[in-house]
């Protein structure tokens, strides 16, 4: 349904997207992860013909965005929920969308009630909390009742309980057969959201595929400790097994099974104490995956804009 | 569903987002004020006077250019209209919804233009032939007063209305250059008020030669005189000039457009 393929795109002196080339298909929520400034948002705006790709392109359903005939009927975004003119009621900002494709004003009512913005939607966008303009966001996207929907951060500013409208909605689109992508640099939020993934970092492609198989292929590690630490820790050495020490008494190895942590220590005669396979969280996956492209780490501040 | 978006549905799509917002309505207003507000006071004071002025200012008193002269201050409002009914998109980010909804840009650029042109033309013709007719009811029984079955004068004072339609199709271009409305509204003012100031320390001969170019000295004077002075073009020669320069400006602008990035 969306299809990016090789899109590069440069700015002056910085690749902010880079050869990127995925797929996202209908009747999942598709994920799109990365760490802040990786290059969702412009991907984002590539997919809806907003900034021109440097190389490559990206389309919907076969065609450029440009090329779409009726462009709210096919594909509904939200990209910024803030980026509306605030002296603009709710209600006119989506009449003054549906009137530009032919949608009845009618439809407006509709998705302003979906959205549960229809009480206020006589008052001008300028007083909305953000959490409201998500709402409204949202609405806008819903108009063309689109078969492909593109959210850029949709959690951002909203609520508990708008966290969990927004996930149950994802939901119900893509068992409607819809094809939804959803941009975050929030694991933990992919995780209970989405059903596929994609992970970027610094414009380049990391992986794909579900959440399972990402934790899966993650390597996890194990926590073992043993009578004599330092016999332990050589013998494991030893092996070319990468341990770190956790205190005085506890190990953590990184690159080997239990069973082989527990066969070096039984041939080195170390009797052991504690022996846990530790299995990689989805915030330990991510940090992994996304350790070399995060823009603005927290050590070592590197200026890439 | 099958409806294609097109240049009429993105026309209603403009027009529905021109008179939503309240810094188009007060600009408006604001015209109105500049025009026949200025036009009321100048030609309430010209009668009250009159009978102190001397014979030579009486035998070159112009009825028409003194109840037109609020265009001279209506011309920034239309231009703060033009130039914000692009501009406004761009500061708000709401350029990057726009385009979602209607990706040929060409079409938005034409729809948009359409709605201006058509308000602009209402508005200006609005407030330029009311400043004319309150102006001449002013004079009227103490001041000569100026009739539109003379054609000079019909010329002269539809002209107005449409010296101001163009300028604000000149700044909306601007603005769709420059995408920052203070940036743009300052440049429109500069080529207004800056440039006049510019060309005067030049040499006389080479005044005489730019002056008649510039859009609002220049042309804006030949279109809303029944006389023009001399070393300036005709109304009808100017308003071609002006005309060009608009649709030069629409040309290279709307190609940057299609061009950059929203």
């Amino acid at each position: 349904m969306i299809k990016v393929e090789h899109v590069t795109k440069r700015y002056e002196g910085m690749t902010a997207v880079d050869d990127l080339d995925f797929e996202v298909l209908p009747g999942v929520v598709t994920g799109f992860l990365g760490p802040n400034g990786s290059g969702k948002s412009t991907t984002m705006r590539i997919i809806l013909g907003l900034d021109h790709p440097t190389k490559g392109r990206a389309t919907v359903k076969g065609k450029r965005y440009e090329e779409l005939r009726d462009p709210l009927h096919e594909v509904g975004a939200l990209l910024d929920a803030k980026a509306i003119h605030p002296g603009r009621s709710a209600r006119n900002h989506l009449r003054a969308l549906a009137a530009s494709n032919r949608i009845p004003y009618k439809r407006v009512d509709e998705v302003l009630e979906f959205a549960g913005i229809s009480s206020v939607a006589h008052k001008r966008v300028g007083n909305f909390s953000l959490g409201m303009s998500q709402r409204l966001g949202i609405a806008a996207a819903l108009l063309g009742d689109p078969e492909v929907l593109l959210f850029d951060e949709p959690v951002n500013g909203l609520d508990p309980e708008g966290i969990r409208w927004i996930r149950e909605f994802f939901r119900s689109l893509a068992n409607e057969g819809r094809t939804v992508f959803v941009s975050s640099h929030l694991m933990s939020e992919m995780a209970v959201s989405a059903d596929q993934i994609i992970v970027i970092g610094r414009g380049k492609f990391i992986t794909q595929g579900s959440i399972d198989s990402l934790t899966a292929t993650a390597k996890g590690t194990v926590f073992v400790r043993g009578a004599n630490h330092q016999q332990l820790l050589s013998a494991l050495r030893a092996k070319n097994a990468t341990v770190a020490e956790l205190n005085d008494e506890a190990l953590s190895v990184s690159d080997l099974s239990a069973e082989a942590v527990g066969q070096i220590a039984f041939d080195a005669g170390v009797a052991l104490y504690e022996l846990t396979p530790q299995r990689a969280s989805l915030e330990d996956v991510f940090m992994d995956l996304t350790a070399d492209s995060v823009e603005y780490g927290s050590s070592g501040v590197r200026h890439e804009q | 569903m099958n409806s294609d978006t097109t240049l009429g549905s993105v026309v209603r799509s403009e027009w529905l987002k021109f008179r939503s917002v309240r810094s188009s309505i007060w600009c408006v207003v604001v015209t109105f004020v500049l025009t026949i507000g200025l036009g009321i006071l100048v030609t309430t004071v010209v009668r009250v006077q009159w009978h102190k002025m001397s014979q030579i200012n009486k035998l070159t008193f112009d009825p028409v250019q003194t109840s037109l002269v609020g265009i001279v201050f209506a011309q920034f409002a239309v231009g703060v209209i033009g130039s914000l009914f692009i501009t406004s998109e761009y500061s708000t980010g709401a350029i990057r919804s726009t385009l979602a909804a209607v990706p040929n840009r060409i079409q938005l650029v034409a729809s948009k233009l359409i709605v201006l042109v058509s308000c602009m033309l209402v508005v200006g013709e609005v407030v330029s032939f009311g400043a004319f007719f309150i102006g001449q009811a002013i004079y009227s029984g103490v001041v000569p007063t100026a009739s539109l079955s003379n054609g000079a004068v019909l010329r002269t004072v539809a002209f107005a209305g449409f010296y101001l339609t163009l300028l604000a199709a000149f700044s909306f271009a601007l603005g769709l250059l420059i995408r920052h409305s203070l940036a743009s509204i300052s440049t429109y003012v500069g080529v207004l008020l800056i440039l006049p100031l510019i060309i005067a320390f030049l040499p006389q001969s080479w005044q005489n030669d730019t002056i008649r170019f510039l859009p609002g000295e220049g042309l804006g004077h030949s279109m809303t005189s029944v006389q023009p002075g001399p070393n300036v073009f005709g109304p009808w020669v100017a308003f071609g000039i002006l005309a060009l320069y608009v649709v030069v400006l629409v040309a290279v602008s709307t190609s940057s457009f299609r061009r950059r990035d929203a």
